[in-house]
């Protein structure tokens, strides 16, 4: 445990000092400058904007920083090498992947909750309202997409040749993990047996990123979420992580560093 | 291939037994192959420096990569202080310097080796403490603070031998270890490697650099495209009669008495003669017979590197073509 939590703490403080948190920065610039002209412009329901605003935002900041921190770690780790030396060391595979997800995930879970608090101070000290109690509940399924993610992207890093590979393989997972709704509606339609099958294979494979997807719902007064959702929210998260790790850690057993 | 037979009584290090490894590449359905080591069989005793010569692409660093198991192997065994590498227990006991080693741009030489020494379980205030020790070791406690960004190519490497010493191995395998540094870097490096023998350490240096190996080693091993040619002890090396290479400087001005020999042309030219040990004796009779002077001789290389030539059969090539004898 410990020799994961000093690569974890390693791969954090890389990517922290790769200048990683310039994208929350800019993140919150943007999301309160949007909130300022939208409070000008609006007739609407001001804190739903800005509570919408808020969680799109910290979905795209965490999203753009995971994209980021795999290139970054990418270039360092696999195409200059430094993970021969780390792999040479008493440490085991199974070690070394979780503690870049450790690393990743903390980095993430930084900036989504850092962006957090700037839309629950927007929503309480500009817009002078009450942040609903199924936020702090989007903000944990939005931490439980970003450790699926972090898994899915070191494999990706574990498999990929290239890191521009990795970071489009990572992206399109995304994009694609937030259409499965999409994909099941084309599954219900007449297909060719052959393009059915395709889809099926990409369907069962991509994460259902929708599955942690409370954004729109935060304001639904008749949306109470159950120990069982919840239950099967979680089992997924982990279900899927194990998976995917278990295809990361075959991978990185099977790789020669040539 | 060669090999003394005078130490197979001292307990083994390494244990390398018909090691042969095969790389694919290119497309599936049209794969390249490409054969870095054929059947290795070589041990590398405790307590020893072991120096394993080649040239550029003979597969010195697949047969480091190897035994760390970086990287697979096609056939062979290989046993590494009585275990396999897979054991993390026998990491724990191996310090590793990768060719160029590179780090993380982000960390300061003590955090890469805090990082380091704690992968090699250390914690706390002995960990800070061996931290110390090294960077005193490798002369980078001035630079410590820095981040790793800003170190030239000599410090990256001394930062690089450091944390193959945190763990206080048993046993040190480096790559190129002397690869971009410059000459007092190159005899700091040299110091640490004879301060490490002396404690008893067992080292194996991949290199082409022949003084180094003269100076550290005990032991060398010759590879060439992928097969060991030759393993000697370096001190039988300095006793043996292996030819060298001489340059003798003649005046060029007395070319004229010279007609008819076949160097002429190369003394006319360069203002001297290659030769071979061999033939040094008749070469200057023959100059002495014509009354030319000659203002010197000087051995063009060491014993080791004379060796090394003649293992890989290259001796005969590089007379030919420095337009040396024919």
């Amino acid at each position: 445990m410990r020799k994961i939590l000093t690569v974890g703490l390693f791969t954090f403080r890389e990517l922290v000092r790769s200048k990683m948190l310039f994208v929350w920065l800019i993140s919150v610039v943007v999301l309160c400058g949007l909130a300022f002209l939208l409070s000008l412009l609006s007739y609407g329901d001001i804190l739903k904007i800005f509570m919408d605003l808020g969680l799109v935002g910290m979905e795209v900041s965490g999203l753009l920083v995971l994209l980021l921190s795999l290139a970054v770690t990418y270039n360092t780790e696999m195409d200059q090498k430094a993970i021969f030396l780390q792999m040479a060391k008493p440490l085991t595979k199974e070690e070394y992947l979780l503690g870049r997800v450790l690393g990743f995930f903390a980095m993430n879970a930084l900036v989504v909750l850092g962006m957090g608090a700037v839309v629950v101070g927007l929503v309480v000290l500009v817009g002078g309202g009450v942040v609903p109690v199924l936020f702090y509940d989007c903000v944990v399924f939005l931490l439980l997409e970003m450790l699926v993610l972090s898994f899915l992207g070191l494999t990706f890093q574990m498999i990929g040749t290239t890191m521009v590979g990795v970071v489009l393989y990572s992206f399109f997972t995304i994009l694609l993990g937030h259409c499965v709704g999409e994909i099941e509606w084309l599954l219900s339609k007449q297909l060719a047996p052959a393009a059915r099958f395709l889809l099926q294979v990409v369907y069962y494979c991509l994460p259902n990123l929708e599955i942690f997807n409370l954004k729109d719902r935060v304001y639904d007064p008749t949306l109470v979420l159950h120990w069982a959702q919840w239950q099967d929210v979680l089992l997924y998260a982990f279900a899927y992580s194990f998976v995917v790790f278990l295809i990361g850690w075959i991978s990185l057993e099977k790789r020669e560093f040539k | 291939m060669k090999e003394d037979m005078s130490m197979t009584d001292l307990p083994c290090a390494i244990q390398i037994r018909n090691l042969a490894k095969t790389y694919k590449t290119g497309f599936w359905f049209k794969p390249k192959v490409t054969v870095a080591l054929k059947g290795l069989h070589l041990d590398i005793y405790e307590n020893q420096a072991f120096g394993l010569l080649g040239l550029n692409g003979a597969g010195k660093t697949t047969a480091i990569k190897l035994i760390l198991g970086l990287l697979k192997p096609t056939v062979g065994q290989i046993s590494v202080l009585g275990g396999r590498i897979s054991d993390r227990r026998i990491r724990q006991q191996i310090g590793y310097l990768s060719e160029l080693p590179y780090f993380s741009k982000q960390h300061t030489g003590r955090e890469l080796l805090d990082y380091f020494g704690a992968l090699h379980g250390m914690s706390g205030s002995a960990l800070r403490h061996r931290v110390d020790e090294v960077l005193e070791l490798v002369r980078m406690t001035k630079s410590a603070g820095e981040k790793v960004g800003g170190y030239s190519k000599g410090m990256l490497q001394r930062i690089g031998i450091g944390q193959a010493l945190i763990g206080k191995p048993r046993l040190l395998i480096c790559d190129e270890p002397m690869s971009g540094l410059d000459p007092v870097g190159y005899k700091e490096m040299r110091d640490i490697f004879i301060d490490l023998k002396k404690i008893g350490t067992t080292i194996f240096l991949n290199t082409h650099i022949m003084d180094e190996v003269e100076r550290i080693c005990d032991r060398i091993g010759i590879i060439h495209d992928g097969e060991l040619k030759e393993v000697s002890m370096v001190t039988d090396i300095l006793q043996s009669s292996v030819p060298v290479d001489y340059w003798v400087d003649v005046d060029a001005a007395q070319v004229s008495k010279l007609s008819g020999l076949p160097f002429q042309d190369a003394i006319q030219k360069n203002g001297g003669v290659q030769v071979t040990g061999m033939v040094l004796a008749e070469t200057l009779a023959l100059l002495t017979s014509r009354n030319a002077t000659v203002k010197g001789v000087r051995p063009l290389s060491s014993l080791v590197e004379a060796y090394f030539l003649r293992a890989i059969g290259a001796q005969e090539h590089l007379a030919v073509s420095t337009g040396g004898r024919k």
